[in-house]
């Protein structure tokens, strides 16, 4: 079953002389259960790709459905309301509110829905449970790590219980050993609650957690990998490889 | 890339960020400039020449608007330094020196404030006919105010605006030379407090602020009450109730709201609702910035508010006074000028008239009040007092009844009914002519019949009319004051044409008792006198109000002005999880109605028991004048409120 369609996408920013093209024509598919990385060196469109494709940007043309819905056709407002009932989202520098504590901050994306007290408890509960934050719960942003604070980032954006996670950069601002511990995390979720994921990322062990990787270059998707039945490891030094033939300087920082 | 063109730019760029600051600074020098030119206007000088308050009281209001004024431009402009400080702290970063730097600020800053001293005088120039009408309305006067440009207001803004120059440039150079590059970046978050959990301290001061506030209160309505008051001494009174009550202030926002918000959040157990998120999280976040600064918006708010009150019950209570002091239209003394009513028949003007025998005693009334504890009160109780007969007295008040030995004091209000209180049903005795008679005290009234000029604003007694024979026997004119003729006229058209004849026969109406020279005024005439006392008092108390009200209301703007793009990062956030601009705004309404309205209500109520302590001192009526300032004062309070919701609004909607 097909969640994102995305069909010839384009993304043009400035005005008509200075126009730059950032997305040219971008077609895309994305079935249920499937965790997608997108890669590929910088000013790529990696992230102006997901932008438009989680509803936050607009494309300049081309269509984007999310279960079947087109987005152009929405208001701010249904368009808001439909990010937070459908969508979950993990950013690279966290995102959390201060001043709330982890829990509050987890449970944002309910604070207007009607959903009963308890059900979104025992939701937090099985979350916090399977990322492991179930200690820091009543701490604040600025008492707790970066690899927590990601970890709780990711709990708010699966509270909802949304068709699709939108993660842009999750590791970037990560050390090894809580990026793979994330990842690990994403992965579990991903394969126990069939959650779709998306994840944009230039870092090619977290790419290699995920079970299908597009390279894009020049905003146009420029080849893609299915990981199939290889072995984290054996992903890893194929989408190093890709890397390498993509050019550049490939590992962009 | 120049210094100059450098300037230029962050220049264009700060005008369009800053624009409040620079139309505060605008009509700063508005206010001061055009209230300088009122004070030097010919026509007002005229106008004010009659009572030599009125001068000195511009004088100081002058003095309290530069000061205002300077507390405020300092205040902005400190703030403002504050949001620029990772500019600064860039410049330092690509290898600017501090003095560079300070004279780029400098540069900026005197040609922006030159521009808006500039413009300020243009608009305030004009602006003061305006104020100039306002002011001869308040008088009630007939006059045609002219524009006219005075070289003397004119130098005085010029220096007082250069002075207030160089202190904006030292605080800035200050400001700039003692912050080092590091905290430079950190500047903006200095005053966020770091969310600590709950405690036992945060919560004694909380209760302890909101105790403060209730005893300043309940001292301020026992005031004048000495018996129920720990204080003999009126102004220490008024001390503590003034520091309780500030302190209190200042703990409530401190403590008491974090204290009330914590206990409401505790109950949530982490499921809150988004206006929530948006208003009670960031307020408690932000509670130690802001306290001092909303304690004291919240005190000047009460400040101005009260004084506003105060000079409008002075003014709004004039007639009342003038007609206490000159109960009739017109008064005649000792049969002095009584060829009036002649000249009034002749002119065909239609009148009445009540007469008055009158005597005087002294009195002891001591033996009215009971215990006269106050020792501030130190007034002699031993007074004279003016007494007439009951058959006179029955002119105005028809069914009154007394028996032999009893009395009834009239004309006891205000001030002295509220300090001191008369029993009625008490005895007390008189003094006249080495003669004492004792009397019974069967009621009060509030009801004036003798002109000012007899009783000099004390009671009047009302005796049986034998009592009065006994005790007018051997009273002459010579000695005191015997006889009135009070004069009301049908008609109001003929009052223009009454007082002329009145003034015209002024000569005839002056009357000499014991030495001492007395001209009776007409009601017009005494009305006029307070009006051109108050309606001054109630316009300077107006425009410095202004001035107050435009701090308050700017600091609260700046601050939330501060504040939102601070938040900015948060609304991002919230946008892109899928809140719209319509459920953060319902948030945005919530945390406005805090901020604005809790130091406005506080602050009201600060006035409103301040007023109710001691508006007899001021005038006769009290609710009206209250209500009607509290209601403008909110109303144009309101405005910023307003638009510091739009700018929330606008940060908002441009967040994703």
């Amino acid at each position: 079953m097909t969640v994102l369609v995305g069909r010839k996408i384009k993304k043009t920013y400035g005005k008509k002389s200075t126009a730059q093209e950032v997305l040219k024509g971008i077609d895309i598919e994305v079935n249920k259960g499937e965790f997608v990385g997108i890669m590929g060196p910088s000013g790529s469109g990696k992230t102006t790709l997901l932008n438009v494709l989680c509803s936050i940007d607009h494309p300049t043309e081309g269509v984007v459905e999310i279960n079947g819905k087109n987005l152009r056709n929405m208001k701010e407002k249904q368009l808001a309301n439909f990010r937070r009932e459908q969508l979950g989202f993990v950013f690279q520098d966290y995102n959390l509110l201060d001043t709330l504590t982890v829990k509050e901050n987890i449970l944002l994306p309910l604070s207007i829905s009607k959903l009963p007290r308890a059900v979104a408890e025992s939701r937090l509960k099985e979350l916090v449970k399977l990322l492991g934050i179930t200690d820091i719960l009543n701490k604040y942003p600025n008492e707790i790590s970066g690899g927590q604070k990601q970890r709780t980032s990711a709990a708010r954006a699966l509270i909802s219980s949304p068709t699709l996670v939108f993660a842009d950069e999750p590791t970037g601002a990560l050390d090894s050993k809580s990026a793979t511990s994330l990842l690990t995390n994403l992965e579990n979720i991903n394969k126990q609650k069939s959650v779709t994921i998306m994840m944009v990322t230039h870092d090619s062990v977290a790419a290699s957690f995920c079970s299908r990787v597009l390279f894009l270059k020049d905003g146009a998707i420029y080849t893609e990998l299915y990981r199939g039945d290889k072995t984290r490891q054996q992903f890893f030094q194929q989408i190093l490889n890709t890397q390498s033939i993509l050019g550049g300087d490939g590992y962009d920082a | 890339m120049t210094l100059s063109r450098l300037v230029l730019r962050s220049m264009r760029k700060n005008v369009k960020h800053y624009y409040l600051y620079f139309f505060a600074l605008i009509f700063s020098v508005t206010l001061c400039y055009s209230f300088t030119t009122l004070h030097h206007n010919p026509t007002v000088v005229e106008a004010l020449k009659e009572s030599g308050t009125a001068a000195a009281g511009f004088q100081s209001a002058t003095f309290v608007l530069y000061f205002i004024i300077t507390f405020f431009v300092l205040y902005a402009n400190h703030l403002f330094m504050k949001r620029r400080s990772k500019e600064i702290g860039l410049y330092q970063l690509i290898g600017m020196t501090k003095g560079l730097i300070v004279r780029l600020i400098a540069l900026e800053n005197i040609i922006l404030f030159i521009f808006a001293v500039a413009l300020g005088m243009v608009i305030g120039f004009f602006s003061s006919r305006l104020f100039a009408m306002i002011l001869i309305k308040l008088l009630k006067l007939d006059l045609v105010i002219e524009l006219v440009f005075s070289p003397k207001a004119f130098t005085q803004s010029v220096i007082i605006f250069s002075i207030l120059l160089l202190v904006i440039l030292f605080q800035m150079t200050w400001m700039v030379y003692r912050v080092t590059l590091l905290s430079l970046f950190h500047a903006s978050k200095k005053a966020d407090e770091r969310i600590k959990r709950f405690n036992f301290f945060q919560m004694t001061f909380g209760l302890l602020g909101l105790l403060l506030i209730v005893y300043g209160y309940y001292e301020s309505s026992i005031l004048f009450d000495a018996e129920k008051s720990l204080f003999k001494d009126i102004f220490l009174h008024m001390l503590v109730i003034l520091a309780s009550t500030i302190l209190g202030t200042f703990l409530f926002f401190r403590y008491s709201v974090s204290f009330i918000m914590n206990i409401f959040r505790a109950s949530k157990k982490g499921h809150l609702k988004i206006r929530d998120v948006m208003a009670v999280t960031q307020i408690m976040h932000r509670m130690k910035g802001n306290a001092k600064s909303l304690t004291l918006i919240t005190v000047l708010t009460g400040l101005a508010v009260g004084i506003m009150s105060l000079s409008y019950i002075s003014y709004y209570s004039s007639e009342t006074r003038a007609r206490q002091f000159s109960p009739y239209d017109y008064t005649l003394v000792n049969d002095k000028g009584i060829s009036f009513l002649d000249r009034l028949h002749q002119e065909g003007i239609e009148f009445k008239k009540d007469t008055y025998r009158v005597a005087e005693v002294t009195f002891n009334f001591q033996d009215l009040v009971g215990d006269i504890t106050n020792e501030n009160l130190t007034f002699s109780t031993e007074s004279s007092m003016y007494v007439i007969s009951l058959s006179d007295y029955k002119q105005v008040v028809p069914d009154a009844q007394i028996n032999e030995g009893e009395t009834i004091i009239t004309s006891y209000q205000n001030m002295f009914s509220e300090v001191v209180p008369l029993e009625e049903g008490g005895d007390f005795s008189v003094q006249y002519h080495n003669e004492e008679a004792k009397f019974v005290l069967k009621e009060v009234q509030e009801k004036f019949m003798l002109s000012g000029t007899i009783t000099m604003a004390s009671p009047v007694l009302v005796v049986t009319d034998t009592a009065f024979e006994n005790i007018s026997a051997n009273q002459t004119s010579e000695s005191s004051f015997n006889y009135q003729v009070g004069v009301n006229l049908v008609n109001s058209e003929d009052i223009p044409k009454a007082e002329e004849i009145y003034t015209d026969i002024q000569e005839e109406r002056k009357l000499v008792v014991n030495g001492q020279e007395y001209l009776p005024l007409s009601y017009e005439e005494e009305k006029q006198g307070y009006l051109s006392i108050y309606g001054t008092t109630i316009f300077i108390t107006a425009f410095l109000g202004l001035a107050f009200l435009l701090t308050t209301g700017s600091i609260l703007y700046f601050k939330q002005m501060s504040e939102a793009e601070m938040e900015k990062e948060s609304y991002t956030t919230l946008r892109k999880i899928g809140f719209s601009t319509s459920d953060l705004m319902r948030g945005i309404y919530a945390k406005q109605a805090f901020n604005f309205g809790v130091p406005l209500v506080i602050g009201l109520l600060h006035s409103y028991f301040a007023v109710k302590s001691g508006w007899f001192l001021f005038g006769t009526e009290m609710f009206t004048p209250l209500v009607v300032t509290m209601v403008l004062y909110v109303v144009m309070y309101a405005i910023f409120a307003v638009i510091s919701t739009q700018y929330y609004k606008r940060i908002i909607k441009a967040s994703l």
